[in-house]
């Protein structure tokens, strides 16, 4: 399968101190890149120059061909999720999704109908005339996802997005991000420090430490890698049931 | 009962300077020792609707000058407290905007006339624009500091990858979000050049007669009269504006 986001040699430095070094990868149409790393190791600053939000030293990114750093962040139809939703509050749910739409001037009648089929998709139809801090954290985050796939993003970028979310809602959105990433066919690249949620949403897996990527070809190889604390934390619930199935 | 008895103390006590100011503004001659004017008039009042009184005049000039102030100041607040969270050492630059604090209003048109004499613009409302904004900026600026936190600049980026052009995101994002802390900085930078009286005098060298000044000058004058109605038209625009932005203001102290 050819590439739509193909990555080489990236590199960041902030004051001196290199935060992304000589990244690169490949992502096809339709791929979830998980990528899995700790605070600080260069995720944000990955997403950002990959967004247009931040330039990278060196290296290249192209889309699909297209050398993709002199294009504006408005321009690559590349949309960066946040760990918070930010819903804009002066709009109700209704205007936060059609946002993208509004912008891009896409005539009322069918950037409407196009805003009531996602708001019904993402089970948001009732609360789409409501404003945005009278909803939950979930529905919350769930129309900040609305409002990103509206435009029918070419890459999605998220950035923990559901980092903020209770165990239980969390579980509920990574269900319903790889539902409509499937339904959709988007193709994102993921970050996040969880690697349940990791290999929850993922279709190919990354981890990123200390600004360097390494990618895996299978999951087994993502599991395997020490790095990953996989392997840790599945002996320490094996152990646990197996102290359970002990104890009287 | 006590508190009921209290509130309407405190209630009398807010009120009876404006009582005071009314009926100074309809008494021509209000003499000591009487405890009320001994005649009263409407003709200081009727006089305000003459085409050519100074007091309407000077109403006008103070609207336009602390409105103009306010906007200026406002739209500068806005984007120099945005350059200085970007700054390298913002907290230099914002200790910076201290400076005119440092002074009373009075002896930094001391400092500036010099060059406000220069610039050929003493006596002018230019002049006194200028020294009113050289207060209301970093006030203005000050105050709008506490808008570019990280989150807005969030708000601005998640924006700019939703596909707005940088002022897209500044019109349909930023200046929405910001609405209720500009509204603040609007009424605020209003009020100082409104009430302003030692700068104003100072650089329009008695020419510039804002409503503030020509209060001050009936108070000279002994014009007892004039000098209430004066004060009665310099309230009314505050007044107004806390009104109108009563909503704004009570909420902010829920």
């Amino acid at each position: 399968m050819s590439d739509l986001l193909r990555v080489n040699g990236l590199t960041k430095q902030f004051d001196g101190q290199p935060v992304l070094r000589d990244i690169a990868f490949g992502l096809a149409e339709g791929e979830v890149l998980a990528v899995l790393g700790r605070s600080g190791c260069g995720k944000t600053t990955l997403l950002k120059i990959l967004a247009g939000l931040e330039t990278p030293d060196a290296g290249t990114v192209l889309l699909q061909g297209e050398n993709l750093l002199p294009v504006p962040p408005n321009e690559r139809q590349m949309v960066y999720l946040y760990q918070e939703p930010l819903l804009f509050p002066h709009l109700s749910v209704f205007e936060n999704v059609a946002f993208g739409l509004r912008i891009r001037k896409v005539p009322r009648a069918v950037a409407d109908a196009q805003v009531r089929t996602l708001l019904a998709e993402l089970d948001l139809a009732e609360h789409a005339q409501k404003a945005p801090h009278q909803l939950s954290g979930g529905q919350r985050q769930r129309v900040s996802f609305g409002r990103a796939l509206i435009i029918r993003p070419r890459l999605l970028l998220l950035d923990e997005p559901f980092g903020n979310l209770d165990a239980q809602t969390r579980a509920d959105m990574q269900q319903l991000f790889l539902r409509v990433s499937r339904q959709h066919q988007i193709t994102s690249l993921f970050v996040t420090h969880d690697s349940r949620e990791a290999l929850t949403v993922g279709t190919r897996f990354g981890y990123l430490d200390r600004g360097v990527l390494s990618t895996f070809a299978s999951v087994r190889e993502f599991i395997q890698d020490p790095r990953t604390n996989i392997q840790a934390e599945l002996s320490f619930w094996e152990n646990i049931q197996q102290t359970a199935v002990l104890t009287p | 009962m006590r508190s009921k008895l209290l509130t309407t103390l405190l209630a009398l006590l807010f009120a009876l300077p404006f009582v005071l100011l009314a009926l100074l503004a309809v008494a021509p001659a209000w003499r000591f020792p009487a405890a009320l004017p001994a005649a009263y008039s409407l003709g200081a009042l009727r006089d305000l609707v003459a085409a050519d009184n100074e007091l309407l005049a000077g109403l006008g000039r103070s609207v336009l000058l602390a409105s103009v102030v306010a906007v200026v100041a406002t739209i500068a607040g806005f984007a120099l407290a945005r350059a200085i969270t970007r700054a390298v050492r913002p907290g230099r630059w914002e200790a910076l905007s201290y400076l005119p604090y440092a002074l009373p209003p009075v002896l930094l048109a001391v400092l500036i006339q010099p060059f406000i004499i220069r610039l050929h613009l003493s006596g002018s409302v230019g002049g006194v624009l200028l020294g009113l904004l050289l207060i209301a900026v970093p006030f203005a600026t000050l105050l709008l500091r506490s808008f570019w936190t990280q989150q807005a600049r969030e708000y601005e980026q998640l924006a700019r990858t939703l596909g707005c052009t940088a002022r897209q995101a500044l019109w349909q994002v930023l200046l929405p979000l910001a609405w209720p802390l500009l509204r603040t900085a609007l009424f605020q930078t209003f009020l100082l050049a409104w009430f302003d009286f030692g700068l104003t005098n100072l650089l329009s060298v008695g020419k510039v007669r804002t409503l503030t000044v020509q209060v001050f000058t009936y108070v000279g004058e002994a014009n007892a009269q004039l000098a209430a109605v004066a004060s009665l038209l310099l309230l009314l625009p505050p007044t107004l504006l806390l009104w109108a932005n009563k909503n704004a203001l009570l909420r902010k102290t829920e």
